[in-house]
């Protein structure tokens, strides 16, 4: 059976100029979950509710398998790491030294060595305060930091953002050996691609408030076709409408070809040949425009928790 | 530890099929000896850049079919793999070179006969290189 990390049944959270949800999920323990969306879908907001930072209107959510009402208990609140998308005021005036004496206090499993390897690995200046410190080294504590305290749920808002990319290599490398050497799970909001290509097992898609759905990351790469076929003219590119309804947006793009996206792209092959239809080329799409699709409303298979256990 | 399976991002193929191919046929040709200990799921889904959902489905299939066994708390290591399943899969891989041979053949209407004559000339041709080479 799936062990959840987080369960979250119809959550609505009303903000002034917008609703976020209704939100049904259910997240796996052990995996890694990529929230995506465009700016202002929600993802934020998602984020705070799984902290009880932000109150839902309505609905209920379950951490490790029970609901809590009120405060979040000490326990869970301990068993949760969190970077937030800007960092905590409180602790600018400190060094990473203070901030992590401070911090081990409220976590009996604070591993002060890990977290000191950490921060040798990031680079980060120490002696110098927080407030002094560039946005990339800030964030770099701030990764190593909640690690350090052992979390068994990570929740990371865009956490890349600021680093460059050698810090963004370790940051991808740590996360994947702390996912190997514990069963946590990650919920990771990103906008960046490559980010969700090298981590992510499951993607979250948010597009203004509403939650799109949950799909295994592996089952989109692949899903999506762009086709060729030759094709004179509109006469024949109606025709050919009306024979391939597997076919979307198709369109002459160039003088004697058409082109279209599809999802069915086997059964579209099998068409092309019982009806003569002369293919010129084909590529997959990628995952960037595979999330464009999706957030116009061409919904792929959705995660299946169930299956194959 | 790093095992050679290539992810083609720009083929159909699904990708835990592509990963479990590979596999299957490094394992049976002997190239991953019989005891290798393989990646954790999460490192190998991380050298691949794929989830831990596909890999845990391909160690799952290979489990199934005897070439992995998984040891609680150890990993999952390479099994032994018998000589009928090793004669098996040297038959299978040619065998499947010839019929792509074939159905190109017969894409550009080569007829039995030709296809044939084409088939034994290289056969000599390259055994006969081989020969000339060993003497």
């Amino acid at each position: 059976m799936v062990r959840l990390a987080v369960e979250l049944r119809n959550v609505i959270k009303k903000r002034h100029s917008k609703t976020i949800g209704p939100i049904n999920l259910e997240l796996p323990e052990g995996h890694i979950i990529a929230l995506v969306g465009q700016n202002g879908s929600g993802k934020s907001t998602l984020l705070s509710m799984l902290l009880k930072l932000a109150l839902p209107e309505e609905g209920t959510i379950c951490w490790f398998g029970s609901s809590v009402e009120g405060e979040l208990p000490i326990e869970i609140r301990r068993s949760i790491g969190y970077v937030p998308e800007s960092p905590i005021h409180e602790e600018s005036h400190w060094t990473p030294e203070e901030a992590a004496s401070f911090r081990r206090r409220w976590y009996p499993d604070w591993d002060q060595a890990y977290f000191q390897a950490l921060l040798d690995e990031f680079e980060v200046p120490q002696g110098i305060r927080l407030g002094k410190m560039s946005k990339g080294e800030r964030r770099k504590f701030e990764i190593a930091a909640v690690l350090a305290a052992g979390p068994k749920l990570l929740l990371l808002d865009e956490p890349s953002s600021g680093l460059d990319p050698f810090a963004w290599r370790i940051m991808i490398e740590t996360l994947q050996r702390y996912m190997d050497e514990r069963q946590a799970t990650i919920i990771i909001s990103t906008h960046i691609v490559e980010e969700v290509r090298r981590l992510a097992d499951y993607i979250i898609l948010l597009h203004k408030g509403k939650l799109l759905g949950m799909a295994e990351k592996d089952a989109l790469l692949g899903a999506w076709s762009e086709v060729w076929v030759s094709a004179a003219d509109e006469a024949e590119l109606a025709e050919l409408a009306a024979e391939l309804p597997e076919a979307l947006e198709l369109k002459i793009q160039t003088p004697g070809m058409a082109r279209m996206i599809t999802s069915r792209m086997q059964d579209l092959e099998k068409r092309f040949s019982d009806l003569g239809i002369k293919k010129i080329r084909s590529r997959i799409l990628d995952l960037e425009e595979i999330l464009s699709l999706w957030t116009m409303g061409h919904r792929p298979e959705l995660a299946d928790l169930k299956r194959g256990d | 530890m790093w095992i050679p399976v290539q992810i083609d991002d720009k083929s159909a193929e699904p990708l835990y099929h592509q990963i479990e191919t590979q596999l299957r046929s490094l394992i049976i040709s002997g190239n991953l000896a019989e005891g290798t200990l393989l990646p954790s799921i999460r490192e190998f889904a991380g050298d691949l850049k794929c989830s831990v959902i596909t890999v845990r489905r391909v160690y799952q299939d290979l489990e199934g079919e005897g070439l992995l066994r998984t040891r609680q708390g150890t990993g999952t290591f390479v099994s032994h793999v018998g000589d009928g399943a090793r004669a098996e899969y040297r038959r299978e891989t040619v065998r499947k070179a010839l019929e792509a041979a074939v159905d190109a053949g017969r894409s550009v209407q080569f007829g039995e006969e030709e296809l044939n004559e084409l088939f034994q000339e290289i056969v000599k041709r390259k055994y006969g290189e081989a020969d000339n080479k060993g003497e």
